[in-house]
């Protein structure tokens, strides 16, 4: 075989390792993108358009990113002070409290949405609490908000744990000395170099918590409006489109899907985009050849 | 007193003790920390700093005790190994740091200045990552002087530098001693940089001072092995190596001569610029350097460096072969003796 191109310039053969690696790295993404590709064949184009317009599939897109948005910044300001705690302190039982931690990764979703079912019956000091607040968790959006935190915060403090934990000491030290106090040393120093690392939890954080169905099945299956949720009753779009195949509606199902994808790849490529090209603090990252 | 002073510091460490350590450090001096590797030199440096708590003794800063202070409070410019920089700013942020933190309404002004001073000012948009470990150097210090420490700390300065970046650093490190009268301690495995740079010297083993003088005293009677390695002895045997030498040959005539620690020699001349002598070994290798041929010789099982001066008429010589020299005795360097004797053979 005789290599390709313009003369007098040879392109470099591929190594053998880079070919085991593109052969890897080229199933997994086909893998991913198959069935994707299933949902998008599978919803006629002007079933696609009809939920682009259709206002119920709207308002649940809403829910959707608004649960998830309040479920996020919750569990960034929860989750990236225990990342901390857990990267930097030494403490007695440190080891139960991450284990603690990976608990809501591996409880079976059904469950979660059980447990926090149990914890506000009525007669449960809890459910006195949010009564008195005014505050109705089962059906509102609370309820969703309380599921998706469960299941998306702990990829923000594992996250955070391993970018603070990569921080370089010595790089503190120095400029604890240089006069920075402990708080200026976080904000100047650990918290922009680990904050990549952490964005990029918050990003799976949030992806999981849009793509959670489980535990709002039991805790918030439809969402009515309340004084934290002024929108239409609705449901989270994962419940919908559940609710679309409950009912054998599987060609309107894949046409939620393929729009919802959409928005959800549309978002995950402009913070791609936005760290590699743009002015997000936390871009340009040198590639480690 | 102005300047630091260093007062009978110990910590332990669980498993590592440091001092009891005293020190003086006056303004526009430097004072050069030696040992081997954990020694406790980063140890020390670490606890000045306020990093690691000292347990017993002070730390005078001008004559106040800052030992209980944390770290941003003590006046210091500690450079750390590997530098330390701020990996995600850019050089001219980098330097701009410190008078940040300070607020400092000249920022701008005072940075500029520096990376003029240290020539920067053309590599100021880059990051740390993109600079040589000569460029990153002198933005660790352009960064250490912005913050207008009152002592500067170092831990390894030339540390993964190359020949031209260690002399320009050379160049850098004498100039703030003489225009800004910065002290400076700094600890490092380079003879060339602690004599080019330090007044004292503070010899550390196992955490304890060993020797705490002046460079002449440094040279003339370095107290054990590694001080003697340090200060440029090409040979250097400890007791127990002479011991295990036997009862006859240069070992024992060696052992006789040897201070508490071993003895030291530079390394003597084969080409008739030593004294001429008994000693006979044959020749394991020899290397032209710019400072001649040396020549590894064993010697009645003992191995010893020894120096010819290159030259185009007589030829070196070569593994394999035979070679005699002399070894005057008022060369030897006892290692641990209060003073050197001056005996003849």
């Amino acid at each position: 075989m005789t290599a390709a191109g313009p003369p007098g310039r040879r392109r470099p053969r591929p190594s053998p390792w880079t070919v085991v690696q593109a052969v890897l790295a080229g199933s997994l993404l086909l893998l991913f993108m198959l069935p994707i590709y299933a949902l998008f064949a599978e919803a006629p184009f002007p079933r696609f358009v009809a939920a682009l317009h259709n206002p119920q599939v709207g308002a649940s897109i809403a829910l959707t990113l608004y649960a998830s948005g309040i479920a996020v910044a919750a569990a960034a300001a929860f989750g990236i002070p225990l990342g901390y705690l857990l990267a930097r302190r030494a403490f007695r039982g440190r080891a139960v409290v991450e284990s603690i931690v990976a608990l809501p990764v591996v409880v079976p979703h059904l469950l979660v949405g059980f447990g926090l079912f149990l914890l506000f019956v009525p007669g449960t000091p809890l459910h006195h609490v949010a009564a008195a607040l005014g505050l109705p968790v089962y059906d509102s959006i609370l309820g969703v908000v309380l599921v998706l935190v469960f299941v998306s915060a702990p990829y923000t403090v594992l996250a955070s744990d391993l970018s603070f934990r990569a921080v370089d000491g010595r790089v503190l030290e120095a400029a604890r000395s240089l006069g920075a106090g402990g708080p200026d040393a976080f904000v100047t120093v650990t918290l922009p170099i680990a904050l990549r690392g952490i964005v990029a939890g918050l990003l799976l954080s949030w992806a999981r918590a849009v793509s959670e169905i489980g535990g709002l099945l039991i805790l918030a299956w439809v969402v009515y409006p309340s004084g934290l949720y002024p929108g239409p009753v609705s449901t989270t779009i994962s419940v919908y489109i559940y609710n679309l195949v409950q009912l054998g509606d599987l060609q309107d199902a894949a046409a939620v899907s393929s729009v919802f994808l959409l928005i959800a790849f549309g978002l995950f490529l402009a913070v791609r985009l936005g760290e590699r090209y743009g002015r997000l603090p936390w871009g340009r990252g040198e590639l480690v050849p | 007193m102005s300047g630091w002073v260093v007062d009978g510091v110990e910590s332990d460490l669980g498993g590592f003790r440091l001092g009891p350590v005293d020190l003086e450090i006056a303004p526009g001096r430097a004072v050069a920390v030696l040992g081997r590797s954990g020694a406790g030199k980063t140890t020390l440096l670490r606890t000045i700093a306020g990093f690691l708590p000292a347990d017993r003794g002070r730390i005078l800063r001008d004559g106040t005790d800052v030992a209980g202070w944390p770290p941003e409070r003590r006046g210091l410019g500690y450079v750390p190994q590997g530098l330390g920089l701020l990996p995600h700013r850019s050089v001219e942020r980098n330097v701009r740091y410190p008078l940040e933190l300070r607020e400092r309404p000249d920022a701008a002004a005072r940075t500029r200045e520096l990376l003029e001073r240290f020539s920067l000012t053309r590599l100021a948009d880059r990051r740390p990552a993109q600079l040589s470990g000569g460029e990153a150097q002198r933005v660790a210090i352009a960064r250490a002087l912005a913050a207008e420490p009152a002592l500067i700390l170092w831990d390894e300065p030339w540390q993964a530098l190359d020949v031209e970046a260690r002399y320009e650093l050379g160049h850098v490190l004498h100039e703030l001693r003489e225009q800004e009268r910065v002290p400076v301690l700094v600890v490092t495995h380079d003879p060339g940089l602690a004599f080019s740079l330090a007044d004292r010297f503070l010899l550390l083993r196992a955490g304890r001072v060993a020797l705490a003088t002046d460079a002449t005293h440094l040279l003339d009677a370095p107290p054990d092995p590694f001080a003697a390695r340090f200060v440029g002895f090409e040979n250097v045997f400890d007791r127990a190596r002479l011991d295990a030498g036997g009862s006859r040959g240069l070992a024992a005539w060696l052992l006789e001569r040897s201070g508490p620690e071993g003895i030291a020699f530079a390394a003597p001349g084969v080409d008739g610029t030593g004294a001429p002598g008994p000693w006979r070994g044959v020749v394991r290798t020899a290397r032209p350097t710019p400072e001649g041929v040396i020549v590894e010789a064993v010697v009645d099982g003992l191995p010893v460096v020894l120096r010819t001066s290159r030259s185009r008429t007589v030829p070196p010589p070569v593994a394999g072969g035979n070679v005699a020299f002399g070894i005057d005795p008022g060369a030897l360097c006892p290692l641990g003796a209060s003073r050197r004797p001056t005996e003849e053979r």
